[in-house]
């Protein structure tokens, strides 16, 4: 069993790495990337060598290609030498001007310099000679440019960003010469009361600690990086985005560290959970109110993060899915062809059958008209109220697909001998259902509940866009709109591991309910 | 005493029984039992339920309506576009504005001065054929190839690799990512529904024939030589007919809904083809105040799914041999 799970999980992890190829080799390579400029008005007012440049830019901020420039090459290089006043020098000015020369564009020492350099790193030299109108004027945007790209290939991109995925913070993270006490240790949290593993030299000062906020133990420790967005969320990481609270910022009376022991109290908004290491010295006042170098913090907000969001309301609509879902399938199977059985079934006709779109806007045409229930989540006076629409949409269609496969295993199994010969002995009918035709067609059922849990952090697509929830459903639409190349890979990673945990939990789980299944092939029926 | 009983038992017997004429050696393997032909029997049993002559005469009008009305009523989104008098107007004041009672305002317009009615018309049309050739080509692709798959051990091997990896490749990511790169269209549509989309009807099949594959008449007949081809075509597929019904059944809706998903999404056709999806993303935005831009392509495209999916599903069951006692 250990042996089969084990394989399980490699091919999981093989699987997981082909589709992230398969991804990537789809959004970077096989799109066309000139459609990121069809709506683009900057794009339409460049003409000539500056709109080339324009896409060269673009293209890096979308994340396809490496770009260098030649002017930001000798920027850096006479900063070096002449500090602030760079831009003064005549050095600088006359290697600016060289590249609008065609014929003499090569002598210089400063573009061979830069020629050499990135092909020495694989990147391809472009050379943009100036566009000029036959008076010698140069034409509006059509100033020379001397650029050095580099496309990478699927496999580097894959590479770079599997050795990103995880990190784990060291005592050594930090470079900073003059931090001597270097330590990871069990400590008193004073901000919990409880006790946290805590950090010197780590980029977090707290590694892992308690707080009353769900899921209630923090890892700041292990830090996975699903992906950047691009454009989106620009330059944020993807774990960020969906983990942070999207409230109000909320300030409380709170300790700063210099004061912890004293009677002191400030009225701050800072998560000194989360403060991070800085480089630069501290200023006075930061003396006076840290002990130690962890002064860069995130704020407190209130309300909940967009995964919190999309997962209480998926957890809430599964749980009422199955509560509900599961008795109504043994009673349409109980009285075959009775009225209830003809209810269900054209309920589970109409859920199969019409678009979930249509659907979901019916729910929310009778639950706004009728119940007076807010339809768009923001505009909700009562917060909790919003939340049940989306719920009731979400839970509808899956009592009805359950309603659906409890009946068809219950009429399955009432056909077979063992229900014959226990009436056959006498057993009543409500017991022949309770404990042998309803056990033995829930194991089908049990399969489909890790999955149905797990997918609930992926949110959902219609019922979050139809009543403007601030999930996660809708990150990778949005990201597939704009083009955000950083949230597609992201998404992809993150729906992929979810899924093939849910089937791997799912057969987990049935043979725990059924020791008759074997998975690995070693006795049992199976083959 | 006992040897006279036993002659008179003979005698009797030789008044009771006579022997055939050494007539036709064929003949005489021949057993009685009254005719049976499937596809009559199918027919039968399905024309039986008088549900199923209403949905098929609710088809056949829809159909009509959708093929051939387009050329009658050419539909045209931006005819009005000019005059804003004619936006979203309900459909007494449609009518009233145009003049009288018109099959082409008698369910009001859109939100650019549309009507609504022949804007159905001609996006049942697209839907119609967009599940239709999508299901087409989804389910001949994946049955045979199912077929092979659940046949040979060798290629399920490999295919069940493939399978599982393209599985979790999220399938809007696939269709957007083929709609971009061949820009927007109905056939760019069909491919991208079509390219992914025959790999879980293959997967389908490969279980259903697996189970059959091993059944004791299969069994019996490969000891007796019988070519892979005959036994795919002549043991395996006519015994899952049903199970083939079935799930057209639920392919072609999935289809119509695909589309009303990935045209709410902004995904798919291009703005000049007339959608259901299409619509029903346009009058969305107002849902409340116009309702009537919005209610009947719902209505249209909830029964179009339903009417094939009753029918699939009762074309199924009478497909079914069992159902064929009298």
């Amino acid at each position: 069993m250990k042996k089969y799970l084990a394989k399980r999980i490699l091919f999981a992890l093989f699987s997981l790495i082909v589709v992230v190829m398969i991804v990537m080799l789809l959004v970077y390579s096989l799109i066309n990337k000139n459609v990121i400029f069809q709506t683009d008005d900057t794009w339409n007012k460049k003409s000539s060598n500056d709109r080339t440049i324009y896409e060269y830019t673009q293209y890096k901020k979308y994340g396809y290609v490496e770009y260098e420039d030649y002017s930001s090459f000798i920027k850096d290089k006479y900063t070096a030498i002449y500090g602030e006043d760079y831009y003064k020098q005549t050095d600088f000015l006359n290697d600016k001007k060289a590249i609008q020369d065609e014929t003499t564009f090569k002598e210089n020492v400063s573009v061979q310099e830069f020629v050499k350099k990135y092909q020495a790193e694989g990147y391809q030299i472009i050379y943009l000679p100036p566009v000029k109108y036959k008076s010698g004027k140069t034409k509006p945007g059509g100033n020379g440019y001397l650029i050095a790209t580099y496309e990478k290939s699927v496999f580097s991109r894959l590479w770079d960003y599997a050795k990103g995925f995880i990190s784990i913070e060291t005592k050594n993270q930090v470079e900073d010469p003059n931090l001597t006490d270097r330590y990871i240790r069990f400590e008193k949290d004073p901000y919990s009361g409880a006790f946290a593993l805590v950090g010197s030299g780590t980029q977090h000062k707290y590694l892992i600690y308690f707080d009353s906020r769900f899921p209630f133990m923090h890892f700041n420790w292990i830090h996975i990086n699903l992906g950047t967005s691009y454009t989106t969320y620009r330059g944020q990481e993807i774990t960020t985005v969906i983990n942070a609270p999207t409230g109000k910022v909320i300030a409380s009376k709170q300790q700063y560290p210099a004061m912890i022991g004293t009677d002191e109290y400030a009225d701050t908004a800072i998560d000194f959970h989360s403060v991070t290491y800085s480089d630069v010295e501290l200023t006075g006042e930061e003396k006076d109110l840290f002990t130690d170098n962890y002064t860069v913090y995130t704020l407190k907000r209130e309300g909940l993060s967009m995964i919190e969001t999309s997962f209480l309301i998926g957890i809430i609509a599964t749980i009422l899915a199955y509560m509900i879902g599961i008795p109504l399938g043994i009673t349409m199977s109980r009285h075959k062809d009775g009225i209830v059985d003809k209810i269900g079934n054209l309920y589970i006709i109409f859920i199969m059958a019409v678009p979930s779109l249509a659907y979901i806007f019916i729910f929310a045409a009778i639950g706004t008209s009728l119940f007076d229930l807010p339809y768009k989540f923001a505009n909700a006076e009562v917060k909790v109220l919003a939340y049940v629409l989306p719920i009731i949409s979400l839970a509808l269609p899956s009592i009805g697909g359950l309603m659906k496969w409890v009946r068809r295993y219950m009429v399955d199994q009432m056909n077979s001998d063992y229900v014959k010969f226990a009436r056959a002995e006498g057993l009543s009918e409500r017991e022949i259902y309770k404990t042998h035709i309803s056990r033995n067609a829930i194991i089908y059922i049990v399969h489909g509940i890790p999955g149905s849990i797990i997918t609930c952090l992926t949110g959902a697509i219609i019922t979050e866009r139809v009543y403007s929830v601030p999930g996660v459903g809708n990150l990778l639409t949005v990201a597939l709109a704009q083009h955000d190349n950083g949230i597609i890979v992201a998404c992809t990673v993150f729906y992929t591991f979810l899924s093939i945990a849910g089937i791997i939990l799912g057969d987990l789980l049935l043979c725990k309910v059924d020791p008759r299944i074997s998975l690995s092939g070693e006795g049992g029926g199976g083959r | 005493m006992s040897k006279k009983k036993n002659v008179a038992i003979i005698e009797n017997e030789d008044s009771l029984f006579r022997f055939a004429d050494k007539t036709d050696a064929r003949e005489s393997e021949k057993i009685i039992a009254p005719r049976y032909s499937y596809w009559k029997s199918v027919f039968r049993v399905f024309f039986r339920k008088k549900v199923n002559w209403i949905m098929i005469s609710l088809l056949i009008l829809i159909f009509l309506t959708a093929f051939i009305m387009p050329f009658l009523w050419e539909y045209d989104p931006m005819e009005n576009v000019a005059d804003s008098k004619t936006f979203n107007l309900s459909p007494a004041k449609a009518m009233d504005y145009f003049g009288g009672f018109s099959f082409k305002y008698c369910l009001g317009t859109g939100a650019l001065g549309n009507s609504i009615l022949y804007g159905i018309v001609a996006s049942s049309r697209t839907s119609l054929s967009l599940a239709f050739i999508c299901a087409a080509i989804n389910m001949t692709i994946g049955i045979i190839l199912g077929a092979v798959w659940g046949y040979s051990k060798k290629i399920d091997a490999v295919m069940l690799v493939i399978y599982q990896i393209v599985a979790n490749v999220p399938y809007l990511l696939v269709v957007s990512v083929i709609v971009y790169i061949m820009s927007a269209g109905f056939w760019s549509l069909i491919f991208a529904l079509t390219v992914t989309g025959w790999l879980g009807i293959a997967y389908f099949f490969r279980t259903q024939v697996m189970i059959i594959r091993d059944r004791e008449y299969s069994l019996a007949s490969r000891c007796l030589g019988t070519p892979i081809n005959r036994m795919v075509s002549k043991n395996i597929l006519p015994f899952i007919t049903s199970v083939i019904v079935t799930l057209l059944a639920t392919e072609l809706p999935s289809y119509i809904s695909a589309e009303v998903f990935l045209s709410y999404l902004g995904i798919g056709l291009s703005a000049d083809v007339p959608s259901l999806g299409r619509m029903i993303q346009q009058g969305q935005t107002a849902f409340r105040t116009f309702p009537w831009a919005f209610w009947p392509p719902v209505i249209v495209a909830a029964m179009i799914t339903i009417i094939l999916y009753v029918l699939g599903q009762n074309l199924a069951d009478a497909t079914d041999p069992r159902t064929h006692m009298l």
